[in-house]
């Protein structure tokens, strides 16, 4: 008799075994197969903000990989994109409203619309990113 | 049971049952060498498992791929679970592919009639080695990018096709990303296909040929021994499942304590890492390389080597042709020895290289 | 007389081509002579500079040697070709020079038909110069427009073969500058001797480098500072200002500074004047390899006080960001995201390159500042790295539970075999 109900309490603690190491293959799998929120590898392109969220003459900071970039739209409504790090010593840079222009907070290094360098110590002009309108959202992405 | 009942009323599965009932598995003191075989396949299908599912996410082109990766170790849920079995079960797969090898070698079963049994394995292990070499670059880390480059490197000291074969495995004259195409290509197409004609040959064989039993076994049961079996269900069954736990457990202990590393990504225009070194299971030959002398006998030291391997593996794929006591049931000492002292070089080697970087 | 006009003819046709001849003749040649005789010459010295006015940038323009040296260029005879009567002035010396160049590029009228935006007062800054001033004293040796651009081979100065492109004018400098002869016996104001070190100076300096090496154009030659025609070494008083064109949040910080209002010499007591070295933070503090401790070697002098607790903030704020870095290089190599830590640890960096510009303000309390918003910005990084690790150790609990969960079976397993072997 005894021997009966160890059988039995062997072979439940066996099934019981091969069920809950089964589920711990199968969640994992399962959580896995869900395509997960960010969507994609994001190296290349990144949604930046609202069209209807960014005002004439103003920009912001949005992240590109694990770099700044900066959305600028400018006082006639067009959206550009840069990349928001100073080519002088890597600050990151912001736009000025009262100027128009890109500042660069650490050594006053301007650059224009174009991500040209108009003055200080920035040798070369901010990188260009390319901008394109989904609907609402501003994608950006590398040139 | 209900279900295979249904299916019994559909297929007829008499012979199936039959089969299950009657095929068993001989007992000796050397059986414990047969679940190696087994194991090899288990982790086999974890690769194809794992892979599939990495192959989900996994982009083959120089810019996203190391990207990619780090996709699915950062983003997907479980992706860095997944990511680790599989490295991990490559490098078991391939310890245990080595071991069922040299445990078939020892005991001799490559003995007529499974001379073709042993040459499909030995191809086997070609492949799961082609495996290993062609998925590590995947990842195109820097490590991968310069043991690739390293690798088929040697692939060029090859006498006479040597250049040719190189432009061929790289895709071209450097390790760009049309290796990596090519790899890819290589990894999850091509030697996938050839494996699984061979597995299938394979387990033909054994299938049809029962399990080889020792040479003194042998001469036991024809000398008027009673045979001693074990059926193959549950009981090998249950112990080939046993086999398998303990690897998965392995599996499991490795990922927690040493998680693969992400790595840098390959920069094709850095120089090469000191101490640049292959996966464990090129190592011996990799040392063995870095050693020979850069000019013996009027050639290239590196060409001897390399020709020197290409013997080494004709050679193990005709073993059974070329031991003829083993095929007569007679003791082979000399085949024995050559076969420890192949496993002794092996193993140093393997160590000393890993000291040596 | 009567009879046929065809004398009368004739005479005219040959006086008339008597006259028209030569000139026609004239006019073909009107530049060969010069050129023909002198690049026959033996000597290199007369025959080279046919040879360098072939790339010059005048002759692109048809001037012609006679424009600067006057002469006859239709005749081969040396004297009549060089004969004063005709407007020979031969090789121009000293005044001469300027004058020969002036009378061109002084003159608005005439240089806008070839340069419109081209300037037309360097005469004017060249007398202002020392240069200008030590000429019209007489001095022969100093440098005057052909010194710096040549007389025949005349490029324009954004042409690189120009001896006043940006990178070949501290060799053009150098060439007397750098000469011990030629400086031999000219001295400044205060009867010192003019060093001739200055080129090898600025070669060794961040300047050079940035122009040189990484082709940025905007870096500083010798022009940059001196002024090129109106070539003067800097005022005591106008350094900052100088610097400051550039280095503009540097000089305001220092001009408010307790140091702007003591140091005549301004930025170049600590960074020097031509040999401007990479700064680093060891020239900040107390250490013997530091600036400050040439003057402030008391630890009473609250000065001592302060340039320590200016390098203790700076190198507090490098050693976090250091670690914070080594963290989250640990943590993105075990596979986790650290995407925004990096792009906080980047506005962290920023802060570091804020302070060390804030240490010319030369006030601790405003540093400590800056370098605390560095540190807040490094705790928000060190929280997430800490957090990354939690969850790895987290992930490292889940698979041990894996683990016992299998030697469970496998534990199981051996028992029910051994009973099925029991029980056969």
């Amino acid at each position: 008799m005894a021997a009966i109900t160890r059988r039995r309490l062997l072979d439940s603690v066996l099934g019981a075994g091969f069920v809950s190491t089964l589920a711990a293959i199968v969640y994992p799998v399962w959580r896995y197969l869900i395509p997960p929120v960010s969507g994609e590898p994001s190296a290349q392109s990144v949604v930046a903000g609202q069209a209807g969220q960014v005002k004439p003459n103003s920009g912001s900071i949005f992240k590109f990989g694990s770099k700044p970039g900066l959305l600028v739209r400018t006082a006639d409504g067009e959206l550009k994109a840069f990349s928001a790090v100073c080519t002088h010593l890597d600050c990151t840079v912001q736009f000025k409203s009262d100027t128009s222009q890109i500042w660069c907070a650490c050594h006053n290094g301007m650059y224009d619309l174009q991500g040209n360098v108009v003055s200080g110590p920035p040798p070369r002009p901010l990188e260009r990113l390319v901008v394109n309108q989904r609907g609402d959202e501003i994608v950006v992405s590398r040139s | 049971m209900p279900i295979l009942d249904w299916i019994d009323q559909r297929l007829d599965l008499a012979d199936l049952r039959r089969f299950t009932a009657e095929k068993s598995v001989p007992v000796h003191a050397q059986k414990i060498w047969y679940y190696l075989g087994g194991v090899t396949l288990f982790l086999f299908a974890v690769q194809v498992a794992s892979g599939i599912l990495l192959l989900l996410y996994y982009r083959p082109s120089a810019s996203e791929a190391y990207e990619s990766v780090q996709f699915i170790v950062t983003q997907v849920e479980f992706g860095w679970l997944v990511r680790n079995v599989h490295s991990w079960s490559a490098n078991l797969l391939i310890l245990a592919a080595f071991a069922h090898l040299f445990s078939v070698y020892f005991l001799k079963s490559y003995r007529k009639p499974r001379e073709l049994t042993w040459v499909s394995g030995a191809l086997l292990l070609f492949l799961m080695l082609g495996f290993g070499f062609s998925g590590y670059l995947l990842p195109w880390n820097e490590l991968a990018f310069f043991a690739t480059k390293v690798g088929t490197g040697i692939a060029g000291a090859v006498p006479v096709i040597g250049p040719g074969l190189m432009r061929f495995l790289r895709g071209g004259e450097d390790v760009t990303g049309a290796t990596l195409s090519r790899f890819y290509a290589l990894h999850v197409a091509i030697l996938p296909a050839a494996t699984t004609a061979l597995v299938v040959l394979h387990l033909l064989f054994v299938q049809r040929q029962g399990m080889s039993v020792p040479i003194k076994e042998a001469d036991r049961l024809r000398a008027g021994g009673r045979a001693r079996h074990m059926p193959f269900f549950p009981d090998y069954v249950l112990r080939d499942v046993l086999v398998w736990y303990v690897a998965l457990a392995m599996l499991a202990g490795l990922a927690a304590f040493y998680p693969w590393e992400l790595g840098r990504k390959a920069d094709p225009f850095a120089a090469v890492p000191a101490g640049i070194r292959p996966e464990w299971y090129f190592l011996a030959a990799f040392h063995t390389l870095k050693i020979l002398p850069s000019h013996v006998l009027g050639m290239e030291g590196e060409q001897l080597g390399v020709l020197a391997f290409g013997l080494a593996a004709i050679l193990l794929v005709a073993v059974p042709f070329l031991d003829r006591r083993a095929s007569r049931d007679e003791p082979s000492r000399a085949f024995t020895a050559l076969g420890l002292a192949a496993l002794v070089y092996l193993i140093a080697f393997t160590i000393i290289g890993y000291l040596a970087s | 007389m009567k009879g046929s006009l065809w004398p009368v003819v004739l005479a005219v046709a040959v006086a008339g081509g008597a006259v028209a001849l030569p000139a026609l003749a004239a006019a073909q040649s009107r530049t060969d002579q010069c050129v023909t005789c002198h690049a026959s010459l033996p000597e290199s010295r007369l025959a080279a500079p046919v040879r360098a006015f072939s790339g010059d940038v005048h002759q692109e323009r048809s001037f012609v040697c006679v424009d600067c040296h006057g002469g006859d260029p239709t005749s081969p005879d040396r004297a009549q070709a060089h004969s004063t009567g005709r407007g020979y002035r031969g090789k121009p010396a000293g005044p001469q020079v300027i004058a020969t160049c002036a009378r061109c590029h002084s003159d608005a009228t005439f240089m806008h038909k070839f340069a419109p935006s081209q300037r037309v007062d360097q005469a004017i800054e060249y007398a202002t110069s020392v240069h200008g001033k030590r000429q019209a004293a007489g001095d022969t040796r100093v440098a005057t427009c052909v010194s710096c651009h040549g007389a025949h081979g005349v490029r324009q100065v954004r042409d690189p073969r120009s001896p006043a492109y940006a990178t070949n004018v501290a060799g053009t400098c150098g060439a007397c500058h750098s000469s011990p002869d030629h400086m031999k016996g000219y001295t400044r104001a205060d009867g010192s001797a003019i060093p001739t070190t200055q080129r090898a100076e600025y070669e060794r300096s961040v300047h050079h480098s940035a122009l040189v090496t990484q082709n940025d154009m905007s870096a500083p030659t010798c022009n940059d500072c001196h002024g090129n025609h109106g070539a003067a070494p800097p005022g005591v008083g106008s350094l900052t200002t100088v610097c400051g064109t550039c280095h503009a949040v540097f000089q305001a910080k220092f001009a408010s500074s307790v140091h702007g209002q003591i140091f005549e010499k301004a930025c170049i007591e600590c960074h020097g004047n031509h040999a401007v070295t990479e700064p680093s933070d060891s020239l900040l503090g107390t250490s013997k390899a530091s600036i400050c401790a040439s003057c402030h070697e008391d630890k009473d002098d609250p000065g001592f006080v302060g340039a320590t607790r200016m390098r203790g903030a700076v190198d507090r704020l490098v050693n976090e960001i250091n670690a914070s870095s080594a963290l989250i290089d640990r943590v993105r190599n075990a596979g986790m995201e650290v995407g925004d830590q990096d792009l906080a640890l980047n506005e962290a960096r920023s802060k570091l390159v804020l302070a060390r510009t804030e240490v010319h303000a030369f006030d601790p309390e405003a540093l400590d500042k800056v370098v605390s918003e560095g540190t807040g910005i490094l705790g928000g990084v060190n929280r997430a790295g800490a957090e990354a690790l939690d969850e790895l150790a987290y992930r490292r609990r889940g698979l041990f539970v894996s683990l016992a969960l299998i030697l469970l079976v496998v534990t199981a397993l051996g028992l029910k075999i051994r009973n099925l072997d029991r029980m056969r």
